[in-house]
């Protein structure tokens, strides 16, 4: 599902990304982890294209992203639900409308977009905030939306930017949940986070990055 | 995706009412302005086209040239200007429109003799004032008239018609400009939105869609109001033009749908080539 084969990533001739080489089958659930700066975010934006390396491929669902031209980009996308870290959010919409409007690209009528976006919100227990605006939400409730949103057209993978930075203890549980269901069911999930309690809750394959370069990977604890 | 495009085009257009109305207004006046100025050109095309016709132009001859010398001058003329059509008049047709135009005249005329009046001669021209232009000349007494009245009526018509047009075209390009700079004003008030859309997979047409109708929405208010204001500016004119008989009429109806097009169209390639720069330095 994911190929990176010497990846590179330069900012103002500072390297975040060092020669990354990396596959992740279909179906494998990761989490991305080390500290702040260590270049996780960059590595999830170069995989749904929102920035170009210094060099290296990306390869994405067999497709190779890097080199993508422009009018290619929504289709790659399309395929991919992304979790943002800064959730994202459309501020003039409601829940409701912020969880729909993906599917009208997807090319769901209106009123089965609203049938859907409403079980995932239900399933994330957001259902009676559907008509509020994001900034009448919490922290914890914008994330739980930007995660609906990223679910609502079931991706075949899913790239999360810290997406229990914001959640309670139990919340960021069912969050946990919640993408292990949508990963038994097939999906590729791949969890950039710097919450170590999160990873012992869940074993899985885990790559720690450090200084641009996948320092382990394996399964975590070591 | 075009109902998609509606509702958030519509949004738009709502949130910005006063430089929708401004945008429309701005299409709408000089696109009938450029209507009403061609429909006027066309009642007065025939005056503009009397400013083509030939007229006559008379020069008198110095008294004091002999009969060969009258003939060198009509020949150098003749030879310099081959436009001109240039004719003699002989003494006694002199004598009696002399005597016709001033019956006073007549006496003083029989008892001298047609010899003691100059020499006259007929230049037949489109350009009088290059014929005028002989009364610097030691052999020429006088000339006249230095110019044709429709001539001086036709280019007025057309100087008035070239300005009017030329002011519409100046208008026009301010609106065009207007509907750019206030798409590029509204794709950075969304840049946020359509950053993120375009992350979540939304295709150029879904970003273009909204803008594109916000756009739409004006233009086509200017395209009724162009319409409108042309057909009664025209109406209005012809009545004051029909006590001089020029052939007013309504405006042509493919001037009106012309029109309809223009203000329609302009703002809308305004707004394409806007959202196609736009998306060429792109992205977050």
């Amino acid at each position: 599902m994911i190929r990176l084969r010497g990846l590179t990533k330069d900012y103002d001739r500072r390297q975040i990304l060092r020669g990354i080489d990396l596959s992740v089958d279909a179906g494998e659930m990761v989490f991305l982890t080390g500290a702040s700066g260590a270049g996780k975010t960059t590595l999830l934006r170069l995989l749904y294209a929102a920035e170009k390396p210094t060099s290296g491929e990306v390869w994405v669902a067999g497709s190779r992203v890097d080199t993508l031209a422009r009018a290619q980009l929504p289709a790659l996308r399309r395929r991919i639900g992304v979790i943002f870290q800064d959730f994202k959010l459309l501020r003039r919409k409601t829940v409701l409308e912020n969880v729909t409007f993906v599917l009208s690209f997807h090319g769901v009528a209106p009123r089965e977009g609203q049938r859907r976006a409403y079980q995932v919100l239900k399933r994330l227990g957001l259902h009676h905030r559907q008509s509020a605006l994001p900034e009448t939400l919490s922290g914890g409730e914008q994330q739980r939306v930007a995660i609906a949103r990223a679910l609502v057209y079931q991706p075949r993978l899913i790239l999360a930017d810290e997406p229990t930075g914001n959640l309670d203890a139990d919340l960021a549980a069912e969050l946990l949940s919640l993408l292990c269901d949508i990963n038994y069911q097939g999906a590729t999930v791949l969890v950039a986070t710097h919450d170590l309690g999160l990873l012992e809750s869940l074993p899985a394959r885990t790559l720690v990055l450090q200084r641009g370069r996948i320092d382990y990977d394996g399964m975590w604890p070591p | 995706m075009i109902r998609h495009a509606v509702a958030e085009g519509w949004l738009v257009v709502r949130s910005r009412p006063v430089v929708s109305l401004v945008l429309a207004v701005v299409v709408a006046v000089p696109v009938s302005l450029a209507g009403v100025t061609i429909s006027v050109r066309q009642w007065l095309a025939p005056v503009v086209d009397l400013g083509d016709r030939e007229s006559v132009v008379v020069v008198l001859l110095h008294p004091r040239l002999d009969d060969g010398e009258r003939a060198a001058w009509l020949e150098t003329q003749a030879r310099s200007h081959p436009e001109w059509r240039l004719r003699a008049v002989a003494p006694d047709e002199l004598a009696r429109r002399l005597g016709e135009w001033f019956p006073y005249l007549a006496g003083i005329l029989d008892r001298e003799g047609p010899d003691m009046l100059p020499a006259m001669v007929e230049v037949a021209t489109v350009d009088p004032e290059g014929v005028a232009r002989l009364a610097g000349e030691r052999a020429v007494l006088a000339v006249g008239p230095t110019s044709s009245v429709n001539r001086v009526v036709s280019r007025a018509a057309r100087r008035l018609s070239v300005v009017l047009l030329a002011m519409a075209a100046a208008v026009v390009t301010g609106a065009v400009l207007l509907a750019a700079v206030w798409v590029h004003l509204e794709l950075h008030r969304h840049a946020e939105e359509i950053a993120i859309m375009r992350l979540m997979g939304a295709t150029e047409s879904t970003v273009r869609g909204p803008f594109l109708v916000a756009v739409a929405v004006p233009s086509l208010i200017a395209a009724v109001l162009s319409v409108l204001a042309t057909a009664g500016a025209v109406a209005w004119l012809a009545r004051l033009a029909a006590p001089f008989g020029l052939a007013a009429g309504a405006p042509p109806a493919a001037l009106l749908a012309a029109q309809a097009v223009g203000a329609l169209g302009l703002p809308l390639a305004a707004a394409v080539l806007t959202l196609e720069r736009h998306a060429a330095d792109r992205e977050e």
